[in-house]
């Protein structure tokens, strides 16, 4: 073998290997970011709103995710036959709503008390309660009449536009495209509409869809439910402690004009930055970017920053549950941001316990024989971070051996240096997963707008080398300042017995 | 809030809004040059090995990297009945087990520093196989790869440990609603006797041996049954010099591989039922048995598939289902031909309980719509163009191009089959999906499964008692399905 030469080797492509942006910013604000590759059969192309559910408060949770769904209802010339009327119809259905709540909440108030049980119970509703019901299906019914069914969606299809789709995560809110690449005024034209022109149509039966969405995802999964409460327990002050999807009675109760004062303040143009990766002229790219997005208004005020900071952990905290799943146990230490110099070694550090040549395969499953799994991972970001280790007990194990051979490979990093050779072969395999991660248009375009969302894209080029420089030094001092005994955050996963017949014996 | 600009974008009529200069009213006004496409022909990257093996090379200088995937004619199909789950096993402990020279830490470790990935696997007919490495690894890497393809060790412990992973899995299979309606949907459609069916259970891992595997390997890893699919950085005579090389002295045997065996089961109409206590939406596959990939209907069928559940939020189910009642996040149908035998034609969706039969309703009558009345030209047309446009997408990059090549030789499809596709597609006309919707679609032999809170999906929606799920299955009773035993999948008799 030949360690020092496949070093020096793989270093020297990678430096020439820079992602060729061409950058620009319209007046408004309103950044893109041109990657053109001749040959490519189509374009893909997004957006990115600096918007999440860190951004969200209580009262609100899952509206980023709620919201990113009503960008696909329509605008004022798409999706509906008759605009005025629309229009008309979305505030008599607000008013309603508004006093529909009226009931919601004093049912709310009965529940509290206990003198009902289910505020679904048609029995227990006012005779005023059902005929605003009443007066809200008229009214959809109506809306419904002027329609026209998934329009954004028909006119983007029957141009041959594919994977429509879109992402809401903690930080960010990511729209995105397949168009052919004849078909690219398509894309400036629906997307640039529906930032300007968006009308917020067909919300409340969204909002049950969404409900829907966390019904599959997480209410009706066998971990959703624990993990989410683990998410809750982690995160003291921090807003990364909801989910997402947002919380069951906010999902009920988030309003239409909750979502039109978000759009306001989030989705103006000088916090958005787009995309276009494929085959495309470039100078014909940003003339069209300056028609159709040139007419957006940028915002009086610009988003701020989340204030609310993790307080520091005083102590371990721990969370045992028994579901249907199989013993496990996941271990979480507070670490640091995307970004931060810290994290190359923290990744660095992971990569040395991770995939079949890591240390907890070699260790915990194949050597000590305690677990059938396990991996690690760091996940910086915007805000703050944190690692997490993972272990699942084999057979005839329990949780807690799994959990100590976990702390023992945590001291392993603490007392000595990672071995040259170690260290080497996971930079190789960095080296080399560079280039498989630029091969595809789709997910360059979806990198470089997520990297833009938080600290710029160009971190895509400038993060990769900051791997190479990682130390073996640096991997013992990170695992010494941030796996700390107070700072220890357990969740163990016992199986669930199972009652009942039809169960497993 | 601030309510001077919720008022603006609230109380403005659209006359109001300025008028921008040069920008189409609507996008149905925008101008798009032709663009005419030509799929590649899979003939001009076809090499055939002196080993037997078949093999498709596509260039592609962008990145210095190399992929070498390897397709192998065997599977799930080829097991005795006593050892299910074996091919599988085959599949990953050709990766996990080392090779006859090599320990599988050693292979781990090699391939690792190489930055080489590795893989192996087996499916219900297709056995699978890749190397992706740097370019200027390729020798280093391909002589890793095509070691664990020919002398795979099968080391005893790592056998050991992936049945302790298999049985751990297995514990699990009553779990998720998800997994417990894919595992019943079948049943119903293949039954019981089909190896697509055949689920592995404690007894039949435990009888697997390390000999077993050698024997499996031996029967059906050898270079006549291989197509390798070849993409990257590399001049393809050289490519087919280091392959001709990595295969040489490589014996092919003498028998056929049996055909994949169809299955002989007819499903019976019916409402299904899998009680699951702790959830509260309810997991609902309905359909029936389909058509082969020969059917010359077949691209009709795919359309008539999108125009009805098939293509996203253009399509009807979902179109009603979610955007119209919000009765469910995701909903849609597949009419997937099967390359062996019928396919399946099937709809599904997750709704809260109350909710279930009021969306199995929309779905019934949305299947009997498209029976009884035409598409429109238009819904036709957005599902044609978009399956058009989409094709030059198939063969976006080497990678997938080689891959498809490989695929459509490995399972005999038509060599003119693409150059053919986008004309075929738009020759499709309302009358004609019509005909297939008739002729394919098949009400009356629905089978009907809903996995859920069943006291709860029973009781329905009291805010429309209309819809109940004893109005399904023709009025016969539905049929309660117990969970097996994970561990030996035996039903408890009810």
């Amino acid at each position: 073998m030949k360690p020092i030469l496949i070093v020096i080797l793989m270093l020297i492509p990678l430096a020439a290997q820079n992602v060729p942006v061409q950058e620009f910013v319209l007046d408004n604000g309103m950044k893109f970011l041109l990657v053109p590759r001749r040959g490519s059969p189509a374009v893909a192309t997004g957006w990115i709103a600096r918007v999440g559910s860190v951004n969200e408060r209580p009262g609100i949770t899952g509206i980023s995710h709620l919201f990113e769904h009503m960008m696909f209802k329509g605008t004022h010339v798409i999706g509906t036959k008759n605009i005025e009327e629309d229009l008309k119809l979305n505030l008599e259905l607000d008013r309603v709503k508004s006093d529909l709540r009226k009931e919601e909440q004093e049912l709310a108030r009965r529940l509290r008390l206990g003198e009902i049980a289910d505020v679904k119970d048609p029995k227990n509703r006012s005779a005023r309660h059902q005929q605003l019901l009443a007066e809200i299906e008229r009214l959809t019914k109506r809306q419904q009449e002027l329609l026209v069914k998934s329009d954004f969606d028909r006119i983007y299809s029957s141009q041959g536009a594919t994977n429509m789709n879109a992402g809401t995560d903690h930080d960010f809110t990511i729209y995105f495209i397949n168009v052919p690449p004849n078909k690219l005024e398509l894309w400036f034209w629906m997307e640039s509409d529906r930032l300007a022109n968006p009308v917020f149509r067909e919300f409340y039966s969204e909002r049950d869809v969404v409900h829907e969405e966390r019904r599959l995802r997480t209410d009706s999964t066998p971990t959703g439910r624990y993990v989410e409460q683990f998410e809750a327990m982690f995160w003291k002050s921090s807003p990364y402690g909801w989910p997402v999807v947002g919380w069951p009675s906010d999902l009920e109760a988030i309003t239409r004009e909750d979502a039109v004062g978000y759009y306001a303040l989030n989705y103006a143009p000088n916090n958005l930055t787009a995309c276009l990766v494929g085959d495309f002229d470039p100078a014909e790219a940003m003339a069209l970017a300056k028609k159709y997005f040139g007419r957006l208004q940028r915002s009086r005020q610009e988003p701020e920053p989340v204030r609310t900071v993790e307080t520091p952990q005083t102590g371990e905290q721990r969370m045992v549950a028994s579901a249907d799943t199989n013993p496990e146990v996941r271990i979480r230490y507070h670490t640091v941001a995307d970004g931060h110099i810290d994290e190359p070694a923290l990744t660095v550090l992971t990569s040395l316990l991770n995939d079949r040549s890591g240390r907890l395969y070699k260790s915990l499953v194949l050597e000590q024989q305690v677990a059938n799994a396990a991996s690690s991972s760091q996940n910086g970001m915007k805000y703050e971070g944190y690692v997490e280790l993972r272990g699942v007990a084999k057979p005839g194990k329990t949780p807690e051996q799994v959990e100590q051979a976990l702390y023992k490979e945590i001291e392993k990093l603490q007392t000595e240096p990672a071995p040259p050779r170690e260290l080497q072969k996971v930079k190789n395999q960095f080296a080399a997963s560079r280039f498989r991660q630029l091969q595809s248009d789709f997910f360059l375009m979806f990198q470089l707008l997520i990297a833009d969302g938080n600290r710029g894209w160009r971190v895509i080029n400038t993060d990769p080398p900051l791997m190479q420089k990682v130390t073996a030094e640096d991997v013992q001092r990170v695992a010494k300042k941030y796996f700390t005994a107070e700072g220890k955050n357990v969740l163990v996963f016992y199986t669930k017995k199972k009652a009942g017949a039809g169960g497993a014996p | 809030m601030r309510p001077a600009v919720v008022c603006l974008l609230l109380c403005l009529s659209p006359a109001a809004l300025p008028q921008d200069a040069g920008i189409p009213r609507h996008p149905r006004e925008l101008k798009f040059r032709p663009r005419p496409y030509t799929p590649p022909r899979a003939a001009d990257h076809r090499h055939r090995l002196s080993s037997g093996a078949t093999a498709f090379l596509v260039e592609d200088h962008d990145f210095p990297l190399i992929q070498v995937s390897l397709l192998v004619r065997a599977g799930d199909y080829l097991e005795s009945s006593g050892k299910t789950g074996l091919a599988g096993l085959v599949g990953s402990q050709m990766r996990s087990g080392g090779t006859k020279t090599r320990p599988p830490a050693v292979f781990d470790e090699e391939a690792a520093f190489l930055a080489a990935n590795i893989n192996s696997g087996m499916g219900a007919t297709q056995g699978q196989a890749s190397l992706n490495c740097l370019s200027k690894e390729i020798d280093a890497g391909l002589e890793l790869f095509v070691d664990m393809l020919r002398n795979p060790g099968f080391a005893e412990d790592r056998l050991k440990l992936a049945r302790s992973q298999m049985l751990q899995g297995m514990e699990r299979r009553n779990d998720s609603t998800a997994s417990i309606e894919g595992r019943e949907i079948a049943r119903l459609m293949r039954g019981e006797r089909h190896f697509s069916t055949a689920l592995a259970t404690k007894a039949t891992v435990e009888s697997i041996t390390r000999e077993d595997l050698a024997a499996f390997h031996a029967a059906y890893y050898f270079p006549a049954n291989f197509a390798l699919a070849v993409s990257g950085d590399f001049e393809t005579r050289a490519m087919l010099a280091k392959l001709e090389k990595a295969f040489a002295g490589w014996q092919n045997r003498g028998e056929k591989i049996p055909p994949v065996p169809r299955p002989d089961h007819t499903p019976a109409p019916g409402v299904y039922l899998v009680d699951k206590k702790d959830v509260n939406q309810g997991r609902v596959r309905l359909g029936h048995l389909g058509v082969t990939r020969d059917n010359p209907d077949h691209l009709a069928i795919d359309i008539m598939n999108d125009i009805l559940g098939g293509g996203g939020f253009t399509s009807r189910i979902l179109s009603r289902v979610r955007s119209d009642e919000g009765l469910a996040y995701s909903a849609g149908s597949s009419f997937l031909p099967g390359v062996y035998y019928e396919g399946t034609f099937a709809v599904g969706f997750q709704s809260k309980s109350a909710t279930v039969a009021q969306a199995i309703a929309i779905v019934l009558e949305e299947i009997d719509n498209i029976r009884n009345n035409r598409v429109t030209p238009e819904e036709l047309a957005t599902e044609v163009t978009q399956a058009v446009e989409n094709l030059p997408r198939r063969f976006a990059t080497a990678g997938a191009r080689a891959a498809l090549f490989a695929d459509d030789w490995l399972t005999r499809r038509p060599e003119d089959y693409w150059a053919r596709y986008s004309e075929r597609m738009r020759a499709l006309t309302p009358a004609e999906i019509q005909r297939v919707a008739q002729k394919y679609l098949h009400p009356e032999q629905l089978v009907i499964l809903a996995v859920g809170h069943q006291d709860d999906i029973a009781k329905g929606n009291p805010d429309k008692p209309q819809y109940s799920m004893t109005k399904f299955g023709g009025g016969k009773p539905s049929l309660r399905i117990p969970l097996p035993d994970p561990l030996t999948m035996v039903y408890p008799k009810q």
